[in-house]
């Protein structure tokens, strides 16, 4: 297949509105349809994509570690983690819930950082992994990453709702904060990916610098 | 016409009638290709969906819109459910729940418990009512063009359906320590939820571009 990227040929995409466009080199340019700015890749992709997801792999300790809700039951404190929470679950005999919180909140963010890490990985040190294989990961870490954001919404709905002062109260954790700006972080770290690198490494047997 | 705008000539759209097309998520070159109506065209490389043929989805799609925002309100401002606990009642709805957060001084879980349950999804809403309602009665403006690229940039910080979700978890959370009854709420919010996942899947943004970039070009040469 006599394959030749839209950046050999000197054209560029807008992303926005599919116009195909030519490159003028050392022109700013902007789509002249939409109006959104034209990049070949997007700028600085792979050291935004790394500082995102260091951020996000740093912040993931205090959300595991802290306390992310507390319930006060009859005068009785019984503060939990992630984890605890998911034990709490189990205990009750809520299996099917507690297996959706558990998936929500420690293997979708586990995945979706390490899958992100691994991509970054082997463009930098040229693992084989094949391109489809990498676009398919990358497909399902851009598609799950929102779904981690369950945890945060059932504590400001339990927080909301179970406010009755000496009977039962539940408040949020610091770690809520940490675990709501883990699911940011990383969500930006996948949108701040180029996908089309793949390709550059493949074909011009280096990463090309993105401008 | 000044030589830059000679060279900005754009080179091809991604329609039935374009010579030249670039995948979004491999920067493939793919030309002269010929898609029938109803079927889709994929990236050979990549598995990315480069073209739909879908049309007339823009009446469908305003329907649907006009429907969410008549829930919108509702789903936000009627309770979403109500607790009984030993005699105590207690109901909340969304933006109640939001702002007991905002008391309690966790900004952050507020704020996009806020804006990924109401503000965006709203705002959604708004952007692809004006940009659909406009092509129907045949209104073009520029701001048509910046509000559907917003429209797409937004699209994934709008949780519904994951906030959908974190009611049902809640509940079941909290069916060992009391009574629940869902609200008017919650109905509302379950048919936002339908009619949005409806509007964004009926419209075709392929279509909406190419009419959209007509209708510009008409009004320049025009």
């Amino acid at each position: 297949m006599g394959s030749m990227t839209g950046k050999e040929a000197g054209l560029v995409l807008c992303t926005e509105c599919h116009v195909t466009h030519h490159l003028i080199p050392g022109v700013d340019l902007k789509c002249s349809c939409c109006g959104a700015q034209l990049h070949q890749r997007k700028p600085n992709s792979l050291n935004r994509t790394w500082a995102l997801l260091i951020a996000s792999i740093i912040l993931f300790i205090p959300a595991n570690v802290l306390i992310i809700m507390n319930v006060t039951y009859f005068g009785q404190e019984d503060p939990s983690t992630i984890i605890g929470g998911v034990i709490i679950l189990v205990h009750h005999g809520s299996y099917a819930v507690a297996f959706v919180v558990f998936v929500a909140s420690v293997i979708v963010p586990v995945f979706k950082m390490l899958g992100i890490l691994m991509i970054l990985l082997s463009l930098k040190y040229k693992i084989n992994i094949t391109d489809r294989q990498r676009i398919r990961m990358f497909r399902v870490i851009d598609f799950i990453g929102r779904w981690s954001m369950l945890d945060i919404f059932v504590i400001s709905i339990l927080a909301a709702l179970v406010n009755i002062s000496g009977l039962a109260v539940i408040t949020a954790g610091n770690a809520a904060t940490a675990f709501g700006s883990v699911v940011v972080l990383t969500m930006l770290a996948a949108n701040s990916f180029d996908t089309r690198l793949f390709w550059d490494y493949n074909y011009s047997g280096a990463i090309n610098k993105t401008k | 016409m000044s030589t830059i705008e000679l060279i900005l000539l754009v080179i091809g759209v991604d329609s039935i009638n374009s010579k030249i097309l670039l995948c979004h998520e491999c920067d493939l070159l793919i030309q002269n290709q010929i898609i029938a109506e109803g079927s889709k065209l994929e990236c050979p490389r990549c598995g990315h969906v480069l073209y739909k043929q879908k049309h007339n989805t823009i009446s469908k799609t305003l329907a649907y819109t006009i429907t969410a925002l008549f829930c919108f309100y509702p789903a936000v401002t009627e309770s979403i459910m109500t607790l009984n606990m030993s005699g105590f009642v207690q109901q909340q709805s969304l933006i109640g729940g939001a702002s007991v957060l905002l008391h309690e001084h966790y900004y952050l879980v507020a704020i996009l418990t806020f804006m990924s349950s109401m503000l965006i999804p709203l705002l959604r809403l708004l952007l692809l009512f004006y940009v659909t309602f406009s092509l129907s009665v045949n209104y073009f403006h520029n701001s048509l063009l910046w509000s559907f690229r917003l429209y797409h940039q937004i699209e994934e910080w709008g949780m519904l359906d994951v906030y959908m979700l974190g009611i049902i978890v809640s509940v079941v959370k909290l069916l060992s320590m009391a009574e629940i009854q869902p609200g008017f709420g919650l109905w509302a919010y379950a048919g936002l939820l339908v009619t949005s996942i409806l509007a964004t899947t009926s419209l075709n943004p392929h279509e909406v571009w190419e009419l959209l970039l007509k209708k510009k070009n008409q009004q320049e040469s025009g």
